[in-house]
């Protein structure tokens, strides 16, 4: 009791320092230094009509990258710790006829869906990391609904390794044209899509980009998924 | 040209995720692949070194080739040329050292984190945006975690989710503390920041350095927050424990005094600096007084770590430029012995079976190179003239004169009287206790470990040219002006 009296105490007392410091902070002012830019020169210097996904791709590309670098660390490590010679499924109940038929009916839609959000990257809200996520869900649903469903781990594991090495190779191909490491070479060197601003075929490589991090996304949550749901056989170490 | 120091960053990162695909291929492979990987990352980290040194001039790289603060930037200057160097080649020797003591499946998914550990210290260290230290802090700890609990044991486990837990709040109370400081100033780029860091309003100022200095504390192993790190030195694979000893948390001090110094315009800046002193003082006494009472050797060594990290927070918040430097110093000097102290427990380890103190007993007739790698270690981290960290010690001594901390002679010269008790008394059952069997040395791990020691006495018998190359690369981080004037900034401005 003491102990939940203190803590209350100590966390309000962060709480009116935090928020002293927060009242200082101008809101809803325009202190929009470095974001001003971004809005006035997004269409000319990246051909996105989405600033958010410019900024993301092209001006702070870096951050991405080391956020995908963060989820391909998460699901390796979940991998690594997970590790067993011999693991299986062990679900012991099949789905209803409805849930297995509902799920296979949905299957591609969703991952319609989830291509539709990766490939619009540049023009609709969204991108890469929904995308991928969305795809994710797909198979959650096979893994749930279906008592022995597995994905193919010769498949799933190279391809999220090549989804990024071509993301770092877009970028070295950047070093290499433009001198610059992830320097956008479709759009400031080649100029594909410089009429095209707002249709799919323009924004430089965010397309390229979206595309291989959305690809990436979804094996990776997918991988975390399989690990985790699956059991040590009985004998196997 | 310059731009592909980028390499730094991009070969760690191609590397690992090459690792799924070439396991394919040939499992074989994997740890080769790792060797070689790191073993062109020196090669660029040295071209880097040599390039920042010859020109006195720092490495920009812009990244997409907008300039700062548009884009993000890379700073590679005197600090960051020589620590990147000093992570590239540590991983290199860790990498040799792995082949013996990682046998625990699956040694793919060791090679992927192992790179990126590499790589996120690396971006850490030459990164000039705060929202990019923040990425490669992630990348870094995240990367930690899953190593610390790569054994699989209980304890291992234990360790991790105690990181984990830890890590994840010190991690929000970082962004929190970038979220201030971007609503203030609307900025992000460090150079920007600094430069414009007299139009904080010093309340928001204030608050957000704490945050971010208690936020990066989880990682530098600053006393309140630092519960984690025996459990996880001891039970980490060891070089993974080198690993962090020699340089991960380098790359968390280094960017507390970063953050610490682009700030130093703000009113109110001297009572930062005090909170990290009172930070790194308590560390100090609380580490060399764990570590007096320690039967676990590997465990006695994590203490003695946090101990010599706590001496290097104190010297970076004296505010003056040769405490930065003495720090830096420091720094480099644990780097080596530490890495040289870790990889030898590690050895014995994977030879007897276990770092309990009564392992070590005979040590010095069982394994000889290895006794005498421990020990060498042992009497420079002491600071006992002739060796390395007598030198960084004397700085730091000296420092702290000029800057009127008198009673810090006596904190740092204490620390060294505990040392000197818990190192004696390893040194002692090392050698003089105890018979055994002659086990057969790795002639390979012998070699780093001679060559490390021999790096240790070069210098402790020449300082000079190694503390000119430590007061540039303290300057880097102590001279503000002279960081914002290398940073092409373009006008973007209030």
């Amino acid at each position: 009791m003491v102990k939940r009296i203190l803590a209350i105490v100590f966390i309000l007392i962060i709480g009116f320092w935090m928020a002293k410091a927060l009242d200082q902070v101008p809101f809803g002012q325009d202190r929009m230094l470095v974001g001003k830019y971004y809005l006035e020169h997004v269409k000319e210097e990246t051909g996105a009509v989405n600033a958010v996904t410019a900024v993301v791709v092209n001006y702070r590309g870096f951050d991405t990258l080391g956020e995908v670098t963060v989820l391909f660390i998460a699901s390796t490590g979940v991998a690594a710790l997970l590790w067993r010679k011999k693991r299986k499924r062990t679900a012991k109940t099949e789905g209803s006829v409805v849930l297995t038929t509902g799920a296979r009916l949905l299957l591609p839609f969703i991952m319609l869906f989830g291509v539709y959000i990766f490939i619009h990257g540049h023009l609709t809200p969204g991108g890469g990391f929904p995308g991928g996520a969305t795809i994710a869900t797909a198979f959650l649903f096979l893994y749930l609904a279906f008592t022995v469903y597995e994905v193919d781990h010769k498949i799933f594991e190279p391809l999220e390794g090549l989804a990024g090495v071509g993301y770092v190779t877009v970028g070295l191909i950047g070093l290499a044209i433009g001198g610059y490491f992830l320097f956008d070479w479709i759009w400031q060197t080649w100029g594909i899509g410089k009429e095209n601003i707002g249709r799919l075929l323009s924004a430089g490589f965010i397309p390229i980009i979206y595309t291989l991090i959305g690809i990436k996304v979804g094996t990776e949550l997918t991988g975390i998924v399989d690990n985790m749901i699956k059991e040590p056989e009985e004998g196997g170490q | 040209m310059s731009q592909y120091a980028s390499l730094l960053i991009a070969l760690p990162l191609f590397g690992a995720f090459f690792i799924p695909i070439l396991k394919r291929i040939s499992k074989s492979a994997v740890m080769p692949f790792l060797v070689l990987v790191t073993l062109i990352q020196t090669g660029i980290a040295a071209w880097v070194f040599n390039e920042v040194y010859i020109t006195g001039k720092p490495i920009i790289i812009m990244a997409g080739g907008f300039r700062p603060p548009i884009g993000i930037n890379l700073y590679i200057g005197h600090f960051a040329a020589l620590f990147v160097l000093v992570i590239a080649v540590t991983s290199l020797l860790m990498t040799i050292f792995s082949f013996k003591a990682v046998s625990v499946e699956p040694k793919d998914k060791y090679a992927m984190l192992f790179l990126l550990l590499m790589l996120g210290a690396t971006g850490m260290i030459s990164t000039g945006d705060i929202f990019n230290l923040f990425v490669f802090m992630e990348i870094t700890a995240i990367s930690a975690y899953a190593l610390t609990a790569y054994n699989k044991t209980g304890e291992a486990s234990e360790a991790a989710l105690k990181y984990i837990v830890l890590g994840g709040i010190g991690s929000s109370f970082f962004l929190v503390g970038v979220a201030l400081i971007y609503g203030s100033l609307g900025t992000l780029n460090m150079a920007h920041i600094a430069q414009l860091a007299h139009l904080v309003n010093p309340t928001v100022a204030k608050a957000g350095l704490a945050l971010l200095i208690f936020g990066l504390a989880v990682e530098a192993e600053q006393f309140p927050l630092n519960a984690w790190a025996p459990d996880a030195y001891q039970e980490a694979p060891h070089p993974v424990t080198a690993m962090f000893s020699a340089f991960v948390v380098k790359a968390s001090l280094y960017a507390m005094g970063r953050v610490i110094y682009i700030l130093s315009a703000v009113e109110g800046w001297s009572s930062i600096l005090r909170l990290l002193i009172i930070l790194g003082t308590l560390t100090v006494i609380i580490g060399e007084m764990s570590a007096l009472r320690q039967n676990n050797v590997k465990r006695m060594f994590a203490y003695s770590s946090i101990a010599q990290v706590g001496l290097i927070a104190v010297g970076l918040a004296l505010g003056t430029e040769s405490g930065v430097s003495a720090s830096v110093f420091h720094m480099f000097n644990h780097a080596i012995v530490k890495a040289l102290m870790f990889l030898a427990v590690g050895y014995v380890a994977v030879e007897l079976g276990g770092t309990e103190i009564n392992k070590f007993e005979g040590l010095g007739k069982r394994m000889p190179v290895s006794a005498f790698a421990i020990t060498v270690g042992a009497i420079s981290i002491i600071g006992i003239p002739l060796f390395n960290v007598f030198w960084s010690k004397v700085q730091l001594i000296l420092a702290a004169l000029n800057a009127q901390y008198t009673w810090m002679v006596a904190l740092i010269l204490g620390a060294s009287l505990v040392e000197a008790t818990y190192y004696i008394r390893l040194i002692h059952t090392i050698w003089f206790k105890g018979e055994g069997e002659k086990v057969k040395e790795s002639s390979v791990l012998a070699l780093v470990m001679l060559l490390l020691v021999a790096l240790i006495i070069v210098i402790g018998i020449y300082p000079e040219p190694f503390w000119n190359v430590m007061q540039k690369a303290g300057s880097d981080i102590f001279n503000v002006a002279q960081y914002i004037k290398n940073v092409p900034l373009m006008g973007v401005s209030p």
